[in-house]
């Protein structure tokens, strides 16, 4: 069986971040790394291959040259080789157009599953997703706490405020997974080496058969206006009372808000 | 294009969720100014009979997609089916079934989406909406571009509207039309575990007391309990205490767990990390307790106790019984 | 010469540091509490192929270039320097076999050893022969199809927890240290084999210094190092190649105590403003860096030079075992200051790393016998001649 899994290169959480005049995320010359989220979706497929249920694992990657360097090291932990999508059409694209630009590929590529991790940690929307099943018609089965395959079948555990589930889907599917699968490992040498030798293909929109047309532009929302945040009063601040005192102080704050 | 606001009411054993009703009020403010209806996607048990009921919260028209128990996502055809009638917005919560039927409508029909908004309003006709971004260092305000598909997808936390007591209206339920087939539909539950212990959901709770680190063990959250109790809130906790087991994941705040929006968060023995931030930042109240004096949540909690949170934590407890008391 | 650090070099580094930040640092302090060796990060270390960098790929090693094997080392000692022995003495202890073992010897032990299966040390010291490595007394007696070995060592790194030892006794007594001895390779598990005792010591607490006998070892042939008499020879060419480790230590070592007194003068606050803000300070700091930086440099350069096979090697590694370590105990020693009270106690790394410092300035040969070795080297080249 194979698996591909998106990967997506994000600047590191606690950077210093900014928009760029035309209000776009500016990433230049900031720390890049793989989007945390997805090293549990990466963790997952290796886990599948060192199990045997699964044969080969690919990246999928889209976003600038930069990105081959979360290629490279997704596949200094496992996996067989990588493919990333870049194309200038594609800077500044929303998550309808990241769908749809991994859903091309996808399709290209049919594996069993194209797995993912459950949002990016820059934008948070989490929907991509959902619409590259929606774009490729094939079944969703997402916020896996593990994923499991049998033949013709994925599963997913998915945890709730009740316990968990099972939930079930023929292949192939598109598949979202989140930390509970446990600590992604660490690339060991002899994998940082071979990942060097790995196949790595550069696609461009026009290898998926999109056109920049298709994309209407990269995005269907804009940013019309960004500001500051509304100042807020300094931080206050209680120490070197004793704990009664201290408690009736914090009291009197939250009663001052109506929060008791 | 209608003027409509659509949004999804999801039913868990027969009754509406929390976000379902939250959602009706924000759409029937939105309607308001858009000059349409607040409509309904109703789905999931007690849906066929509990729709009306939206009526009281705002919605005028409620659209059943369906009354049975099966994983959300199977109900994206059908929700397809009523967007594709258009609107101007429609409205969904930020859970992990909400983003997904988001995420299908979106992947469906093309149609531009706004991640979890801190406020959304017509204006002149058209959805605009803020958004905090950069770890809440830059607010953005947003619009669908120009000749883009309606209606727009608007992802909403839980505690972003808040109900008011309700009217006495009933919105007026309809079928919905028939769905297209969708290989969307094949999902489904092939085995189901009850846990010992319901936990609560975090991402609904109005007041949040957290542990981290500093709580030192299980036993450690006896007092945060006791005080999360008389604030009549939930318990929460950083990843370092769920990692170390001494709360159930599922009460994890942060980048790999909640995101919650309570109006007061209390963080004890937390030292505010960005990983935990991202997850509590819009809490409209925070305040943080931590023996540290240069922990980083005293840069961005609007009180912070430098104290040892085993003194001030029964204290504090102690204080709010006495004045809820009198 | 000039040697050239690489993007490779660089990815080894983040690779190690990311290990040694997440994982090694945080074990560091229990490690010098409770003086235990630490399994759990030599397997850590083994699983992530960061124990074969000396050996050749075709035994299960990576091969890496010397300059990166001290980045390896470094960045380890950085954050805990009983930790970084365990790269360090697995190198020490197979380096006689690599330069001197047959074919058949190497693929015989080498795959185990670059896999981290197996841990080997290195046994040439004894309790009257330190400085005076001539002064061994071992017995190495010829019988049969074989030897037997005789006797004991002392202060030997990791000599209780290793499964094989490189071990240097006299097959010809008579003809002394020099020129009588023979170098062996031992498996511990051999009869007559103990570790009966290990050293409390001021530093590198986890790293077990012990006291090794050997009572009537029998050891075959065919692991014998070399010819007979060659011990000598071969316990130097060692010593020239594995103090560039120490040296490492060293480095890793003072820019840990580095790092650790510049985060805490920026966050110490006195008479109204950060400590560090204080220009006697930022000297201070100043110095402790660019000493830190010359002698991670003079590591470097050295690495080069080993690499190359340079005729003047030991001239170099010596150099920069010398700087090094008198550096690390410099820096180490400051950043205690830098720290004032707190940094004497152990709720702070600083007085560990101080205490961890010392042994670069002793093991691997003194520095006063690195500054014999840098005055013989110095002399030769200058055409001087040398008393005896």
């Amino acid at each position: 069986m194979k698996i591909v899994v998106c990967i997506k290169q994000v600047p590191a959480t606690g950077a210093d971040k900014r928009y760029t005049d035309d209000l776009r995320l500016d990433r230049s010359g900031v720390e890049a790394i793989i989007n945390p989220l997805d090293e549990y979706a990466i963790e997952q497929a290796l886990r599948l291959i060192d199990e045997g249920t699964v044969e080969s694992v690919t990246y999928l990657s889209m976003g600038p040259d930069q990105a081959a360097e979360a290629l490279r090291r997704a596949l200094a932990m496992g996996g067989d080789d990588a493919v990333l999508i870049t194309d200038p059409a594609l800077a500044g694209a929303d998550e309808w157009a990241t769908a749809k630009v991994l859903a091309a590929a996808l399709d290209r590529l049919a594996p069993d599953v194209a797995l993912m991790g459950m949002a990016s940690d820059d934008a948070r929307g989490s929907l991509v997703p959902g619409a590259v099943a929606a774009m490729r018609d094939v079944p969703l089965l997402s916020y896996g706490a593990e994923l499991a395959l049998s033949d013709g079948q994925a599963r997913v555990r998915r945890l709730s405020p009740t316990g968990y589930d099972w939930i079930a889907a023929p292949l192939p599917v598109v598949a979202s997974v989140t930390d509970q699968v446990g600590e992604p490992r660490y690339a060991s040498l002899k994998g940082i080496m071979a990942a060097k030798r790995k196949p790595m293909e550069t696609w461009s929109l026009a290898d998926v058969g999109l056109s920049s047309e298709d994309l209407r532009g990269g995005a269907l929302t804009r940013v019309t206006d960004s500001r500051a945040p509304e100042a807020k009063p300094p931080t206050e601040r209680i120490e070197n009372l004793p704990a009664p005192e201290a408690a009736a102080k914090i009291a009197d704050w939250l009663a001052a808000r109506k929060l008791i | 294009m209608s003027n409509d606001i659509l949004f999804l009411a999801e039913f868990t054993s027969g009754a509406p969720a929390r976000s379902a009703i939250e959602l009706a009020t924000g759409a029937a403010e939105l309607a308001a100014q858009s000059g349409g209806d607040a409509v309904a996607l109703a789905y999931g048990p007690g849906a066929a009979s509990g729709a009306a009921s939206l009526g009281a919260h705002g919605a005028a028209r409620a659209i059943l997609l369906g009354d049975e128990d099966r994983p959300a996502i199977t109900y994206a055809p059908a929700a397809v089916a009523a967007a594709r009638d258009g609107g101007l917005a429609l409205l969904a919560p930020a859970t992990p079934n909400g983003r997904d039927l988001a995420a299908a409508l979106v992947g469906l029909l093309d149609l531009p989406a706004f991640g979890p908004v801190r406020a959304a309003r017509v204006a002149e006709g058209v959805l605009e909406t803020e958004q905090a971004t950069l770890q809440g260092s830059v607010i953005t305000t947003s619009r669908p571009v120009e000749g883009t598909p309606a209606p727009a997808v608007v992802l909403v936390l839980a505690n972003t509207f808040t109900p008011g007591d309700g009217g006495s209206g009933t919105a007026e339920v309809v079928e919905a039309a028939t769905a297209a087939e969708s290989a969307l539909a094949k999902a489904s539950v092939a085995e189901s575990h009850e846990a010992e212990a319901k936990v609560v959901n975090l991402e609904e709770a109005t007041v949040i007391v957290a542990g981290g680190r500093g709580v030192g063990g299980e036993e450690g959250f006896g007092p945060l309990r006791d005080l999360a109790k008389a604030l009549g809130g939930a318990v929460g906790a950083s990843r370092a205490a769920a990692d170390a087991g001494w709360i159930p994941y599922q009460l994890q705040i942060g980048q790999t767990g909640k995101v919650v929006k309570p109006s007061l968060y209390i963080g004890a023995g937390i030292s505010g990390a960005i990983q935990h931030r991202v997850g509590m930042q819009t809490a409209e109240h925070v305040v943080a307790i931590n023996k540290d004096p240069d922990a980083p949540i005293g840069e961005f909690a609007d009180l912070f106790v430098v104290a040892d949170l085993f003194q001030i934590v029964p204290a504090l407890t102690e204080e709010i019984r006495r004045r809820k008391g009198a | 010469m000039t040697y050239l650090l690489t993007a490779d070099h660089d990815e080894l580094r983040a690779m190690v540091r990311e290990l040694a930040e997440e994982r090694i640092a945080p074990r560091a302090a229990e490690i010098d509490e409770k003086q235990e060796f630490p399994w759990d990060l030599k397997e850590l270390l083994a699983q992530q192929d960061l124990l074969g960098t000396c050996f050749e790929d075709r035994h299960g090693g990576t091969a890496l270039d010397t300059i990166a094997q001290c980045i390896l080392v470094e960045e380890i000692a950085r954050a805990d320097a009983t930790t970084s022995l365990i790269p360090i003495v697995q190198k020490l202890g197979a380096l006689p076999i690599l330069l001197c073992g047959t074919e058949e010897q190497k693929d015989r032990y080498l795959p185990r050893l670059a896999s981290g299966e197996w841990l080997i040390a290195f046994a040439l010291t004894e309790a009257a022969a330190g400085s005076d490595v001539a002064a061994n007394r071992m017995r190495a007696t010829r019988v049969g199809d074989g030897y037997v070995l005789d006797g004991s060592k002392r202060f030997i790194t990791h000599g209780s927890v290793a499964d094989l030892l490189t071990v240097f006794a006299l097959t010809d007594a008579e003809a002394g240290g020099r020129k009588g001895m023979s170098a062996f390779i031992v498996e511990t598990a051999t009869p007559g084999f103990d570790a009966p005792r290990v050293e409390h010591k001021m530093g590198i607490r986890g790293s077990p210094t012990a006291e090794l006998t050997f009572d009537r070892v029998e050891v075959p042939l065919d692991n014998r190092l070399g010819e007979e008499g060659e011990g000598f020879r071969i316990a130097m060419a060692t010593l020239d190649r594995s103090r560039l480790g120490i040296a490492a230590q060293a480095v890793g070592i003072a820019q840990g105590a580095l790092d650790a007194a510049l985060a805490y003068a920026a966050d110490r606050r006195q008479f109204g403003q950060r400590v560090v803000d204080f220009q006697g300070i930022q000297w201070t700091l100043a110095d402790m860096a660019s000493q830190t930086e010359a002698a991670r440099q003079l590591t470097y350069a050295a690495a080069a030079r080993v690499d190359a096979q340079a005729h003047d090697l030991p001239y170099w590694t010596s150099s920069a075992k010398l700087v090094a370590g008198d550096v690390a105990m410099k820096v180490t020693t400051d950043a205690v200051q830098v720290l004032g009270g707190y940094g004497y106690i152990a709720e702070y790394p600083v007085e560990r790393m101080m205490r961890d410092a010392k042994i670069t300035q002793l093991y691997e040969g003194t520095q006063q016998i690195q500054r014999l070795i840098v005055a013989r080297q110095l002399l030769q080249r200058a055409g001087v001649s040398t008393k005896g």
